[in-house]
């Protein structure tokens, strides 16, 4: 440990393992610490389910939940958009030839206290029971609209300036009613409140399409998930760093950022060792005083051994619940991942409800989508503050990335990382870079 | 963006660092040995393909080097998902790295279930008489280990004694026991790789 870094990367949660990656591909010396001894941190995937009982205190699982071995349970839901950013940062770093994936068999949004399908073409629209049959010809005008719309060609802007007129005036320009406007902004652009209404709708165009998209590219849904879980993406991105020269030490408590003139980290201590850096890069956890709380989201597991109720059986799901549809400001976001991920025993499932905290009672929050799930065989509740740094780390050269809120999504994880990554080196990560060398690799 | 299922058989290398895995994984990519022996030369190692032909067939072996990571921290798990046979490595003229094999063994059994585990005495050049590690020793070994090792091999990369041998022998054994699973594996059990699909190789590499 006692040697001198560019940079220490405190956490191996999945955004310090992608600015790991990303650094170590720079060619800095990088070295990465975790207190922990298994890698991801709050991203992890925990195996095996024994070890998450003990985690909520609950007692050991009978032996109806089969092999303990064949569950890798995520502390975090997220699924990834088959045409995303995070997908795209897979495929320039290379990291993608470390996982595989299935497709999310199905998106659902909640309606009037039942679930239906995200219609998500024309022909789905047209079959879908959330609109009546004029409402039907209506939407599919603007998934028509949507699809033919190119942001550098205005003559598919039809009359309709989408960098100065708000989102409102897209939907009234095509009569969508505000139970079409609620699945389309929520369950489509995949919003979490109304605010996009106000907004220019570029932003939300640019989203449905990407949704589209992403749809396009596998089938059934547009959402992907890794088999063994998300606590495979963290460990990839690690591989990447190893691979390019970075050094990993886990199970090492780290005791004290050391300051230097003008409060400029110099290195860390842990124990009396100290290993001398230039910059240090880590999660909220590592610096509890430059940190601040930005809310709170509440995360619940469940065990259960059927699918769920109106899914076709589906063996993934996501189900959005529109915030208006349960009077509330943020939206329920349940998902579902099962056996054939390698996550759960032989037909067993895990869903997982979550959202932002709005009250002093979060449990009561998540009912209406833990009623969704039927009968759950074991619940493990967790509700987790969520953190922002104090400021952006010029000064200390200490870069903070955001805790992963029950907003934070793939996208904003990128987007944070690459933002980190320029803060901290002063220059744009250069993709290009890392699929030549890895191309050449490969010859 | 095509589905594409992979047809390659995984093999990892496992064992102590300074074993010689890179050396190793260096001999079957480009059959070179250097004896530098710092943390660079292991550099940018990942996986390489080799097609083997056995009898009418044709296996690809895809061996993946582990990225130094053992050195101070463990592995990850993730390294041995999806493989289907791993080279348990270690050093006949270091004794240590022979007596914590069963750490290695675990590792793979507990992460790699069903992966073949192969044994692999490496650097037979510096072997003195009477030798560091008695054969009975490494027969002794593998009794122990339940007769989970399938084969086990002798090797020097530096000077190329038995590599070329040793990969035969591997993508041998698993010819034979994979020939049924080999025709079996269908998309159903196992997910996909993404792959970038032709038209947006060409597309720029900006994120947004
Ligand atoms: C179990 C579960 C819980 C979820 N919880 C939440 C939640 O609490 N809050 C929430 O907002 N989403 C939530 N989602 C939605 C989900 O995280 C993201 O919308 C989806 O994963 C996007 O995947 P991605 O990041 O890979 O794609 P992205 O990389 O996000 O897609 C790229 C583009 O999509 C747009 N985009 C897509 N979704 C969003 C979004 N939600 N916010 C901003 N931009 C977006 C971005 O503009 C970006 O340019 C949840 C999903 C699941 C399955
Ligand atoms: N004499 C001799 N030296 C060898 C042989 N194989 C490897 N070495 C040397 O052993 C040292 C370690 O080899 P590596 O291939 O780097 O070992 P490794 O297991 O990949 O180790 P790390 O990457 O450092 O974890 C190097 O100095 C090699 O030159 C061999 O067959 N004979
Ligand atoms: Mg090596």
């Amino acid at each position: 440990m006692d040697e001198e870094y560019d940079a220490i990367v405190l956490g191996t949660g999945l955004k310090e393992c992608i600015i790991s990656g990303m650094l170590s591909v720079s060619g800095k010396k990088v070295l990465h610490v975790d207190r922990n001894k298994y890698y991801g941190g709050e991203s992890a995937s925990i195996c095996p389910l024994e070890e998450l009982f003990t985690k909520f205190g609950a007692n050991a699982p009978d032996e109806s939940y089969g092999r303990g071995r064949d569950w890798n349970v995520d502390l975090i839901p997220k699924f990834l958009m088959a045409n995303g950013s995070l997908v795209k940062l897979l495929i320039h770093t290379g990291v993608t030839r470390y996982l595989e994936f299935k497709s999310v068999e199905g998106s659902y949004v909640f309606k009037g206290g039942k679930i239906a399908k995200v219609p998500v073409d024309q022909k789905e629209a047209l079959a879908s029971d959330l609109m009546g049959m004029f409402e039907k010809r209506r939407f599919r005008n603007f998934l028509t609209y949507v699809q033919d719309f190119m942001q550098d060609d205005p003559k598919t802007w039809k009359d309709f300036d989408p960098t100065t007129q708000n989102m409102t005036a897209l939907y009234e320009k095509f009569g969508l009613d505000k139970n079409t406007q609620d699945f389309t902004g929520h369950a489509l652009a995949l919003y979490r409140d109304d605010d996009y209404l106000n907004r220019p709708a570029l932003d939300t165009i640019t989203r449905i399409k990407l949704y589209s998209d992403s749809l396009a590219k596998y089938g059934k849904s547009p959402y992907l998930y890794p088999m063994y879980g998300l606590g495979e993406l963290p460990q990839g991105f690690a591989r990447l760093s190893a691979i390019y020269g970075g050094t990993y030490m886990l199970d090492k408590p780290i005791d004290e950022i050391v300051l230097g003139e003008g409060g400029r980290a110099v290195g860390v201590r842990s124990g009396n060792e100290i290993a001398k850096c230039k910059q240090i890069y880590c999660d909220p956890t590592y610096v509890p005083d430059r940190v601040r709380k930005k809310g709170k989201v509440i995360r619940c597991i469940c065990l259960l051994d059927h699918p769920i109720s109106n899914t076709k059986d589906a063996l993934s799901t996501q189900i959005i619940i529109p915030q208006k549809q349960v009077g509330r400001n943020s939206d329920i976001y349940v998902s579902l991942v099962s056996h054939t991920h390698q996550v759960a025993a032989k037909g067993w499932f895990i869903g997982m409800v979550s959202t932002t905290v709005e009250t002093d009672n979060p449990e009561n929050e998540i009912k209406p989508g833990l009623d969704l799930l039927g009968p759950v065989r074991q619940k493990f509740v967790s509700v987790s503050d969520y953190y922002e740094p104090i400021d952006d780390g010029l000064q200390s050269q200490i870069f903070i990335s955001q805790s992963y809120d029950a907003t934070s999504h793939f996208e904003s994880t990128c987007l944070d990382v690459l933002d980190i990554f320029k803060r901290g080196t002063g220059e744009e990560f250069d993709f290009s870079k890392i699929k030549r060398d890895l191309d050449l690799e490969e010859q | 963006m095509a589905m594409v299922k992979v047809p390659e058989q995984k093999v990892i290398l496992c064992g102590e660092y300074g074993v010689g895995k890179s050396s190793i994984f260096r001999r079957f990519t480009n059959n070179t040995f250097v004896t530098a022996t710092d943390r660079k030369s292991t550099l940018g190692l990942d996986n390489f393909d080799k097609i083997y032909r056995i009898g009418d067939r044709n296996i690809k072996l895809q061996l993946w080097d582990t990225g130094g990571m053992e050195r101070v921290a463990s592995i990850t798990s993730s390294y041995y998902k999806f493989s289907e046979a791993a080279i348990l490595v270690f050093s006949l003229d270091n004794p240590s790295s022979f007596h914590t094999l069963s750490q290695h063994l675990l590792d793979i059994v507990t992460y790699a279930e069903t992966a073949k585990i192969f044994l692999c005495g490496n650097k037979t050049d510096l072997v003195t008489e009477p030798p560091q590690i008695s054969d009975a020793e490494i027969e002794s070994f593998c009794e122990q280990c339940h007769s989970l090792i399938t084969n086990t091999y002798r090797i020097s990369c530096k000077t190329n004694e038995g590599i070329e041998e040793m990969f035969t022998d591997i993508a041998y054994q698993l010819v034979n026991s994979n020939r049924a699973r080999l025709e079996l594996q269908s998309m159903e059990k196992h997910g996909f790789k993404i792959t970038q699909s032709t038209e947006e190789l060409s597309d720029d590499s900006c994120l947004c």
